[in-house]
């Protein structure tokens, strides 16, 4: 197979009157590629991907698709199929008929049609409902239905607007790893947008933090979890995310809750500075600071731990049992290399 | 228990004279096209007598034959009906899809033209079509027709466009569809209660309008609803006759109701619902 599907946004920009919803957007996906847009609500991810699509123009840049120039193509003319968060399934047609529409309008012979209508719906499970009214599928099955839709017509480029958010919890989690194994199956290059962290860190090779219109940060989950750029990224990622502590360097270190702790890289003493810990790198450490224990999330096999350290609150993950009791003091310490220092005016990491 | 027997026995009381009322004219109107012209004349009235087709033989075989006056209404109706909607369909569907100037005060501007009193514009279309040429041809009429019934359509079709989400539009973009296609595959099956809706009115609107019809109209033109009048005279008003042209003119409208029927009580439960349907 060619390599199809390679994404080249060069500078996206989208205005909206006086408010710019993309302020100048960079990212190029490489074909075959499974690319999480992640950020809130409002943040941007979705109108990339409209503009990705050819559903809304971008206000200046350009979109490449497998180096040609489609900034001012139609939607149709882009080859991309694509799975909406309500589904978007015509109703007044039958399953089957919905999977053969975008065959039908790319004139594929009537022979072809049932067989390839038949394959698509094998693949997400739904051969048997092809006769059925969207109307009569349950929500999984009418998202299966769109996912065919989507994937009959073997388009260079996949765009997924938060397929899952419509799903009840058990059956988001079954349904995310089917999508993964569908399009490694399919080799096709997929575009995600989700404001779940979690799907983003499971699913996507490689993902682009949004916020307020701009990328934060490019990479892949594993590196951007490891080493978030910047105070926004690393409040976004992780569940729960890092703790995120204004402070003051100190000689080799920095201040948390009163105490100096030792960093991997010092900085000059005395300089402002926002300390991120993530919450399973807190250690237990009976030698270490004091810390009062207020709240206990127990999740079963572990628990999170809401603790304030000399005045500063602070979560942390917990997983020996027995849990300790709420009002609690217990002792923390940090690893040197846990710590990521944050700058609090330019908010990149430093 | 007993409340609710009350409840429905005042209801279908009432229900039951509204009935009446609505239905009476058109009963007696039936009667006496089945009668001779004596027994419409008969005082007291009589209920009961020999039903005779003579009035219907008449005004369909006699030599004032109103099939041609029918034919004449069904090419109006059918004519004004299908050019409408062929103009109407694609501009409501613009006007509730893309930003077209001037959207907002397009709903006045058809409320308008259903405020205007016919009287006060029937000179001017009058002028107006003697000086193209057009008293009394279909084109002509048809097109005084138009005037009305167009914007009326458009602002029935546009709340129902309205209605359905854009994503399904575009999904069927992405899916290759040209936006004609959508229209046509995706977007009208789904309006389709909307169109029997808008066709039942617009039909019945130009199959019952008398008005214009009787002025703009001539001897080439000339609808049943003019035709009856060839019944009624200074010296005489041939009472079966009449009737049996109404029952006669009625059966279209009856039939069509019956077929829309389904539709047509949606679409108005849907405009109850929404509050007069256009938002």
């Amino acid at each position: 197979m060619t390599a199809r599907g390679r994404v080249q946004l060069e500078k996206i920009v989208k205005k909206h009157g006086a408010f710019e919803a993309l302020k100048g957007i960079d990212i190029e996906i490489q074909p075959g590629e499974f690319f999480a847009l992640l950020g809130p609500s409002g943040s941007g991810k979705s109108t990339t991907l409209r503009i990705l699509a050819g559903l809304d123009a971008p206000t200046s840049g350009r979109i490449l698709l497998d180096g040609e120039d489609v900034t001012g193509a139609d939607a149709r003319a882009r080859d991309i199929a694509m799975v909406f968060q309500s589904y978007a399934l015509y109703p007044h047609m039958t399953v089957g008929e919905n999977i053969a529409f975008p065959l039908e309008m790319a004139k594929t012979p009537k022979a072809e049609i049932a067989p390839a209508v038949r394959e698509a719906a094998a693949k997400v499970k739904i051969d048997h409902l092809l006769d059925r009214k969207p109307g009569q599928l349950s929500g999984g099955q009418q998202q299966r239905c769109a996912l065919a839709r989507a994937i009959v017509r073997k388009a260079r480029l996949f765009l997924l607007d938060e397929p899952l958010s419509n799903l009840d919890a058990m059956l988001r989690l079954a349904t995310r790893v089917e999508l993964k194994k569908l399009q490694r199956s399919l080799g096709v290059t997929a575009v995600y947008v989700t404001h779940d962290q979690e799907e983003a860190m499971t699913l996507a090779d490689r993902m682009a933090v949004f916020r307020e219109g701009e990328i934060c940060q490019i990479g892949r989950p594993a590196d951007v979890f490891a080493a978030p750029n910047c105070i926004e990224v690393a409040a976004f990622i992780g569940s729960p995310p890092m703790n995120l502590i204004t402070t003051r360097t100190t000689d080799g270190g920095v201040l948390i809750g009163g105490r100096h702790v030792p960093v991997a890289a010092p900085l000059a003493a005395g300089r402002a500075v926002v300390v991120g810990v993530r919450p399973s790198a807190v250690r237990f450490d009976p030698a270490g600071i004091p810390v009062s224990v207020d709240v206990v999330e127990n999740l079963g096999d572990a628990a999170i731990l809401d603790l304030t350290l000399e005045g500063t609150p602070l979560r942390a993950r917990y997983d020996r049992f027995p849990l300790p009791r709420e009002g609690e003091t217990m002792a923390v310490s940090f690893a040197p290399e846990d710590i990521h220092l944050f700058d609090p005016s330019t908010r990149r990491r430093i | 228990m007993k409340g609710n027997k009350l409840r429905l026995a005042l209801l279908l009381g009432a229900s039951g004279l509204f009935l009446l009322a609505w239905i009476f004219p058109i009963f007696w109107s039936l009667l006496n096209a089945f009668k001779s012209e004596q027994d419409v004349l008969a005082y007291p009235p009589k209920l009961i007598f020999t039903p005779t087709l003579a009035a219907f033989r008449d005004v369909l075989f006699g030599p004032t034959s109103i099939v041609p006056n029918l034919i004449s209404s069904f090419i109006i109706s059918i004519g004004t009906t299908v050019v409408t909607m062929v103009l109407a369909i694609p501009a409501a569907y613009a006007l509730a899809r893309l930003r077209v100037p001037g959207k907002k005060w397009s709903g006045f501007y058809v409320l308008a033209t259903q405020m205007l009193p016919p009287v006060g514009i029937i000179i001017p279309y009058f002028l107006i079509l003697r000086d193209i040429g057009w008293i009394d041809t279909y084109q002509g009429i048809i097109l005084i027709y138009l005037s009305f019934s167009l914007p009326f359509a458009i602002w029935l079709l546009v709340s129902y466009f309205e209605d359905l989400p854009f994503e399904m539009e575009e999904a069927a973009f992405l899916d290759g569809a040209s936006r004609l296609m959508t229209l046509w595959r995706i977007i009208l099956p789904q309006v389709r209660g909307g169109v029997a809706v808008t066709v039942v009115f617009v039909f019945l609107n130009a199959w019952n309008e008398f008005l214009f019809a009787v002025v703009l109209s001539g001897n080439v033109v000339r609808p049943v609803t003019i035709s009856m009048f060839n019944f009624v005279s200074v010296e005489q008003t041939l009472w079966s006759k009449l009737a049996a042209v109404s029952a006669l003119a009625m059966l279209p409208v009856i039939i069509l109701g019956i077929i829309a029927q389904k539709h047509i009580v949606k679409g108005l439960t849907v405009g109850a619902v929404k509050g007069g349907g256009r938002r």
